[in-house]
């Protein structure tokens, strides 16, 4: 029987090793996995033992940071936002009850201290290490004058670095305080115009005429179209039988394509439209980025895809079937966000290449070692050099002599296109602008957006975008230590 | 030195762990350097010391590392119960007190453990008995049917008690009837069978198991009760194909009642894919994962992980009886957890050794048998926790809270040391009796 016995412990035993290498498994390996979820209570708990890095912008102001406080003799720390609602969308809020949102989540990993290897050797030291802080590109200056422009009203302001990337403002308006998320969540959640959405990511409007400048890149990029193709303007065109009328029932006459975008002909698009076809035009849809999660380093349930929504689901952009003449001029369930608009501005602006967005710098311990650093990026090219400078030369024409003249900054050329979505009530228009300054030498692409005005991209939303633009050419780079 | 000294020699760092670790949990509690309840844990080391003090008397020539082993494991148990609760482990330390005078009483009283082969048949009839009755008169808790009321709000676990003397039962009976279990006299289905008639027993148990899985709907009991049987047939005829076939036709009738009884079914969902309802049927799974994943690879040391709220609450459910594994996961790391799981293979394989010394069947398929329970059930419960199996509400053996497995368990534990001390002596005699050549 000694046998049977021993093979019976045999048995046993290597029933407890699998017991242990299963242990491994959530003890080791797939522990920072749990750790991250959403719903796991430790995860929160836990941060409130650590000493949370800070959220910096570019020009040194603490968004975010932690104070410690004391409760039964142990030492706590909870979230101040010194800025209050600035960028509040952006920098979003790291609590126990509501869990993480915007960069307080996106970087979870290095506020909270738990990147890298050393974690590991950290957790066997059983040293609790401080977070490190994150340096934005976010500048307050150009999102401080954004807000200031968007007060009041319901509408996002979104400025990027074409030649880089970086974000330098992301807007969203009406904004919440940060510091009121731990003890009045419930009341910010009630407010009108939800607060907490951020429209510059994560708000979907229909895009307009600032679409036809997807179409414009289509169209000379075709070869069949250049910027000074004629063509001949009746009031109106007809597509499966019903017709498409300009802004105003206006009738142009013989013109060209330039004049098209400076006057944001309708009936001259369309009909580009149509003769690419879906196919093509999705293509170019394809290269801008649409249909796709934005590559922008924010929390993915943050940011929404742009393009052709079919009850509420995104739409393939090629198909051989759909209406490309009304696509062409912004219409047919197309739904962007302010960011997306930014980019393709963004794109023209930097010859025909789009680079990612990001809003992380870097991830900077207090010791000052770099644990993370991010650099430009090109996502894809959308158009040769050539059509990216033609392309421009037209929205240069749309600011100095079209619909975007409020835009015009002194002394300095600006390109950019605007929108007017209509929603059949004329005291609800969605106003639109996207461009970038200067043309000769881009430093800035914004986009803008105005929710529920009368007025139109022209009038409402050109002036701001003129104003956002004027801050981040005139910004500094900012010495020192960061302050609140 | 001597077996005893030994076994002193091993108790005291034993002992000492289990202070430590309270102490440890009062101090991470207290934020202050404190000695935790030292009475409590006094009082404890008492009772190990007078069981030390009984075996030397009583059963000096039994083995050494298993009362320090116990010791280990008990105090590490105290200390989890502690830092979850200081009621728990006050009340803890009283079964504990009462494991060890049945630890003793076992010793005193049955000095040959061979006593219990005469009577195989009453002790069978009596596990049946204790089960019916579970059935009949059970009270609910926690949706399994285990528990007995008897009265001042005490409730008993037969089961407990049923497990042992199922042991005992299936010890005598397949001594008596290994020869013709191990021998094939038929071939059906292209396997060597042994007659019908003694095959019967096996039948009857494997519907006996699962009958107890719908009735008591308790898996754990059911797979402990099966898997015993198992592996005493093994033990008794040395023929695998019996496991295998046992292990099949198992899985084959949990199968089928998975997929008929909505509830056990439920269960089984929530085993196989606990994150598709974090909040309803995988919550107490989920919690205990991420108290895994929190305690990563050496974990923050006694009382101080986040197990319990701040209003005192437990955050795993039955955190103190099913879910005491993720605890100690949890405060002590994978390092701590893998400590406790040798814990219990040196457990097994002292009772395995005491098992292969043993002098003749009965003792041996005993021994066999009675490590064998505590080895799965603590191998079940670990699964469940790790989810290598479905979880189930079998008690971790000498650290989970509750008095009938604490007090069954020591008593599993003094038999394991009569059959020893048994066996031992009889060398000796043999040794001295030995005619000198």
């Amino acid at each position: 029987m000694n046998r049977s016995i021993r093979a019976l412990y045999l048995t046993l035993a290597v029933g407890f090793a699998v017991l242990v290498v299963m242990l491994g498994y959530w003890q080791v390996v797939a522990a920072g996995e749990l750790d991250e979820r959403a719903d796991n209570p430790y995860r929160l708990e836990q941060q409130r033992l650590v000493d949370r890095g800070r959220i910096i912008s570019a020009d040194k102001i603490i968004l975010a940071e932690s104070v410690a406080y004391r409760e039964k003799g142990k030492k706590y720390y909870r979230r101040y936002y010194p800025q209050g609602s600035l960028a509040a969308q952006v920098v979003g809020y790291a609590t126990p009850q509501q869990g993480a949102t915007g960069l307080e989540q996106q970087y979870n990993r290095y506020l909270a201290g738990s990147y890298g290897t050393g974690a590991i050797l950290d957790r066997l030291r059983q040293e609790t290490k401080d977070g490190a802080d994150i340096r934005l590109t976010l500048d307050t200056r150009v999102q401080k004058t954004a807000e200031a422009l968007l007060s009041g009203r319901r509408g996002a302001v979104v400025a990027i670095e074409p030649k880089t990337g970086k974000v330098l403002a992301l807007a969203s308006s009406p904004a919440f305080d940060l510091n009121e998320v731990s003890s009045d969540f419930a009341s910010i959640r009630k407010q009108d115009g939800a607060p907490l959405l951020n429209r510059s990511t994560g708000g979907l409007y229909p895009p307009g005429s600032t679409f036809k400048v997807v179409t414009a890149t289509a169209a000379l990029d075709n070869g069949k179209w250049s910027a000074s193709s004629t063509f001949d303007d009746k009031g109106v065109y007809v597509v499966d039988g019903k017709p498409i009328y300009n802004s105003g029932k206006a009738k142009y006459g013989l013109h060209n394509l330039t004049d098209a975008l400076t006057f944001s002909i309708n009936t001259t698009f369309a009909q580009i439209g149509d003769q690419l076809g879906g196919r093509k035009l999705g293509r170019e849809m394809n290269r801008f980025g649409f249909a796709r999660p934005t590559e922008i380093d924010l929390p993915s349930g943050e940011v929404a895809v742009s393009g052709r929504y079919r009850a509420g689901k995104i739409l393939p952009n090629d198909q051989r079937d759909e209406d490309s003449a009304r696509i062409a001029i912004g219409q047919e369930n197309l739904q962007v966000t302010p960011l997306q608009m930014a980019m393709v501005a963004g794109a023209v602006a930097n010859g025909g290449r789009m680079m990612r967005p990001y809003l992380m710098r870097r991830a900077i311990t207090r010791d000052g070692v770099v644990v993370k650093q991010q650099r430009p990026e090109e996502i894809d090219s959308v158009a040769s050099a050539y059509v990216a400078s033609e392309v421009g030369r037209m929205m240069q024409n749309v600011v100095s002599e079209g619909t975007g003249t409020e835009a015009g900054l002194s002394g300095l050329s600006v390109a950019g296109k605007t929108g007017t979505a209509e929603t059949g009530d004329p005291e609800r228009n969605q106003a639109w602008f996207i461009g970038y300054a200067p043309a000769e030498d881009p430093q800035v692409a914004v986009a803008v957006v105005i929710e529920d005005t009368s007025g139109t991209g022209g009038t409402d939303a050109a002036p701001v975008a003129g104003e956002v633009m004027r801050t981040a050419l005139s910004i500094d780079p900012v010495p020192g230590e960061p302050t609140t | 030195m001597s077996l005893r000294s030994r076994e002193l020699g091993f108790l005291v760092p034993a002992l000492l762990l289990g202070m430590l670790g309270l102490a440890a949990g009062a101090s991470a509690r207290a934020d202050e350097l404190q000695a935790g309840p030292w009475q409590t844990a006094l009082g404890v080391a008492m009772v190990f010391v007078v069981m030390h003090a009984v075996l030397r008397l009583r059963a000096p020539l039994s083995d050494p590392y298993l009362v320090p082993i116990l010791a280990a494991l008990t105090g590490i148990g105290l200390a989890m119960l502690y830092r979850i609760d200081p009621g728990l482990a006050g009340d803890q330390a009283i079964w504990v007190t009462l494991g060890g005078i049945a630890f003793c009483a076992v010793i005193v009283f049955m000095p040959d453990h061979r006593v219990l082969e005469r009577y195989r048949y009453v002790i069978g009839l009596t596990a049946v008995l204790l089960l019916v009755a579970t059935m009949v008169f059970g009270t609910e808790v926690n949706g399994s049917r285990l528990w007995i009321s008897i009265g001042g709000g005490q409730r008993v676990q037969l089961g407990e008690l049923a497990k042992v003397l199922m042991v005992i039962f299936l010890a005598g009976y397949l001594r008596e009837k290994r020869e013709v279990l191990a021998i094939p006299t038929q071939r059906k289905f292209g396997l060597n069978l042994p007659a019908l008639r003694h095959l019967a027993p096996i039948l009857v148990f494997w519907g006996a198991a699962l009958a107890a899985v719908v009735v008591l709907n308790d898996f754990g009991t059911a797979l402990l009760f099966f898997g015993v049987f198992l592996a005493m047939l093994y033990l008794a005829t040395g023929r695998a194909l019996y496991v295998g076939l046992g292990i099949g036709l198992f899985v084959a009738g949990s199968l089928f009642i998975w997929a008929t009884v909505p509830r056990i079914g439920v269960r089984v969902d929530s085993w196989l894919h606990p994150f598709d309802d974090v909040q309803g049927t995988g919550y107490q799974m989920v919690q205990s994962l991420y108290a895994l994943a929190d305690g990563g690879v050496v974990g923050p040391g006694f009382g101080r992980a986040l197990l319990v709220t701040e209003g005192g609450n437990p955050r795993i459910p039955a955190l103190e009886t099913d879910f005491i594994f993720s605890a100690v996961s949890n405060d002590l790391g994978y390092v701590g957890a893998i400590g406790v799981m040798l814990l219990y293979v040196l457990l097994m394989a002292r009772g395995f050794a005491i098992a292969t010394a043993a002098r003749d069947g009965f003792s041996k398929l005993l021994a066999g048998g009675l490590t064998a329970v505590v080895g799965l059930q603590a191998f079940i419960i670990i699964g469940g926790v790790v989810r290598l199996v479905p979880l189930t509400g079998v008690t971790l053996p000498f650290m989970s809270y509750g008095g009938s497995s604490v007090v069954v368990n020591f008593g599993i534990a003094a038999l394991l040391l009569v059959i020893s001390n048994r066996s031992r002596q009889g060398l000796v005699e043999a040794v001295r009796g030995a005619p000198a050549t």
